[in-house]
């Protein structure tokens, strides 16, 4: 009977096993390899073995350690902001009980919008001569003319930029990740610490926030992961301009990929790059999550 | 509720105040783009910008529309959302099944290898699967990018599936099998009713993965299998800055899915907030 049960459940999980296997796996072995050797960009052109080659020249190239900057001021600013921003609204959403139902709804519209209709939208928004937002500021007053602030042609704050539309499109998901965590907050504990009398600041950050612990791991690892894989929204944005500003690694390993043909060169990037996420996330997962420790 | 929710009195009349603030806020970006799909091709790069359109036309969706290419690419978007969401069901619900019922050493190790497809870049995969469906025969096709598409979509399956089959009681099965069903039948007349609202949630993810998608999309396909993600990317450099008919095509292509999460957010926060809260 066990035996059986066993090989059941094989059977059941062997297709999906054997997709995965073909589909992601062998492709993936295939691009780290690919980074040992200088490939010609055309199809079925000559490769040549060069050992660790592409790997010094990539951590040798500016382009290269620049993006690998980019990428974590990328991910930090669109991971903090959000969380800042949607722990805020989750609070509020709390705060207003369930009276706020349809509100939580209309909220988590952006969440089903395409990053690439995001980026474009946000690049509407910001344009330097027709963009509303400059529009609507100078008439709140803030800026006395539209062309004040160029968002995405200045290469100082581009990379801010770009990333406005990200948190747009994701700071939906930390609310309803908070606030599914908020509901589940003991009422008692709660009610206790104000009849003590204890501030708000001091409730949120000694009670509230370490009870939320692995709700807030779970939501910023998915989101730094994502942040940081980055392609289409800073694409259709800015393609990596002003002056490379905006060009984070994903955009780069594209780059190197297709418009300048150095496919191996490329996958060396792509391999590093890779091994970095898994480094983080890994840390990220044992610092914070605490495997083992119990779900709140 | 817990204590968390504010009384009556001024403070209430406040927090309404800021939310109110945080949706005007949040809905304004995308009721700017709806509002500026309608405005004449004109209008909607008018110096200084205005947020209502001077006249209602619907001249920005004629265009884009009539535009070479638009209609098949989005015929293929549904086309490849719907065959990728079927790949991954039919892959991940017996699979997810399985790990969750029989709680193997492989299914654990399948876990982790679906969290770690989530963290590869995806040009990592997309770049080698240009060789491979060319090897395949299906470089340029829906099916080809399907594929694609499914190996997004599939870890995310069997990660939500999972948690909706830890939520069915064994005993369901066991007195299916006391009535003589075999295991087979048991998960298809049993268990598969009860979970049939997780069903549907994974294959709105699964549609959305690939619906949204824009990397694979682009790196595998041309001209045939286009979907309209490429085809919206493409406005700026094909037509010039075409920004009337970029937004026309684009709340086309977002307001259908916009008002699915609409009528089934219910069921859309469940599949979010699984896996990060266990209520």
């Amino acid at each position: 009977m066990r035996l059986t049960d066993r090989r059941f459940a094989l059977a059941l999980i062997a297709p999906a096993a054997l997709f995965l296997a073909a589909f992601v796996a062998w492709p993936l072995l295939r691009f780290v390899s690919n980074g040992f050797y200088q490939i010609s960009p055309i199809a079925g052109g000559p490769r040549r073995f060069v050992g660790f080659g592409n790997f010094a020249t990539a951590f040798g190239s500016a382009a290269f350690q620049g993006a690998a900057l980019r990428t974590i001021v990328y991910t930090a600013i669109v991971v903090a902001l959000e969380f800042t921003f949607g722990l805020a609204v989750a609070l509020l959403f709390a705060a207003l009980g369930s009276r706020s139902a349809v509100f939580r709804t209309v909220f988590m519209y952006p969440l089903m919008v395409a990053p690439v209709v995001a980026g474009i939208l946000w690049r509407f928004l910001l344009i330097d001569n027709f963009g509303i937002l400059n529009e609507l500021l100078r008439r709140a007053g803030l800026l006395h003319s539209t062309d004040q602030i160029s968002w995405l042609s200045n290469p100082k704050i581009a990379l801010f930029s770009v990333a406005l539309p990200d948190i747009w499109l994701t700071t939906s998901f930390i609310t309803l990740v908070l606030f599914a965590g908020l509901q589940n907050v003991p009422g008692d504990v709660i009610e206790a610490a104000r009849i003590d009398g204890v501030r708000f600041p001091t409730l949120l950050f000694r009670i509230i926030l370490p009870l939320l612990r692995p709700v807030i791991a779970v939501a910023l690892i998915v989101r730094g992961i994502d942040a940081a894989r980055a392609f289409d929204i800073i694409l259709i944005q800015t393609s990596g301009g002003p002056q490379d500003s905006t060009t984070t690694l994903s955009l780069l390993i594209y780059r190197t990929m297709t418009r300048n043909g150095d496919p191996g060169l490329a996958s060396a990037m792509g391999t590093v790059y890779l091994i970095g996420m898994l480094v983080v996330a890994a840390v990220a997962i044992f610092a914070i999550w605490r495997p083992g420790g119990d779900q709140a | 509720m817990n204590g968390l929710e504010t009384r009556r009195g001024p403070k209430r009349v406040i927090l309404w105040g800021a939310l109110v603030a945080v949706l005007v806020l949040y809905g304004f970006p995308f009721g700017y783009l709806l509002l500026t799909s309608f405005k004449t091709p004109l209008d909607a790069i008018a110096v200084p910008p205005q947020v209502l359109p001077s006249q209602w036309t619907l001249a920005n969706y004629v265009a884009a529309l009539g535009k070479e290419g638009v209609v098949p690419a989005l015929i293929n978007s549904v086309g490849t959302a719907v065959l990728s969401t079927a790949f991954s069901l039919a892959l991940g619900v017996p699979a997810a099944y399985a790990i969750t019922r029989y709680r193997t050493p492989s299914g654990r190790i399948f876990v982790v290898a679906a969290l770690v497809t989530r963290m590869v870049p995806t040009i990592a995969v997309g770049a080698p699967l240009v060789e491979t469906m060319r090897r395949l025969g299906i470089s340029d096709t829906t099916i080809g990018l399907a594929i694609a598409h499914t190996t997004i979509s599939l870890p995310l399956s069997i990660w939500l599936m999972s948690s909706f089959f830890e939520a069915v009681p064994v005993e369901l099965e066991e007195a299916a099998k006391v009535d003589g069903s075999d295991r087979l039948q048991a998960l298809r007349h049993v268990v598969l009713p009860v979970v049939s609202g997780g069903l549907a949630v994974t294959a709105i993810f699964a549609f959305l993965a690939s619906w949204n998608e824009f990397l694979f999309a682009l790196l595998l396909t041309s001209v045939r299998a286009q979907t309209t993600p490429i085809v919206i990317a493409n406005f700026q450099t094909q037509f010039g800055l075409d920004w009337g008919g970029m937004t026309a095509l684009s709340a086309l292509y977002s307001v259908p899915v916009i008002l699915l999460t609409l009528a089934l957010q219910r069921h859309i926060v469940a599949g979010l907030t699984l896996g990060a809260v266990k209520g």
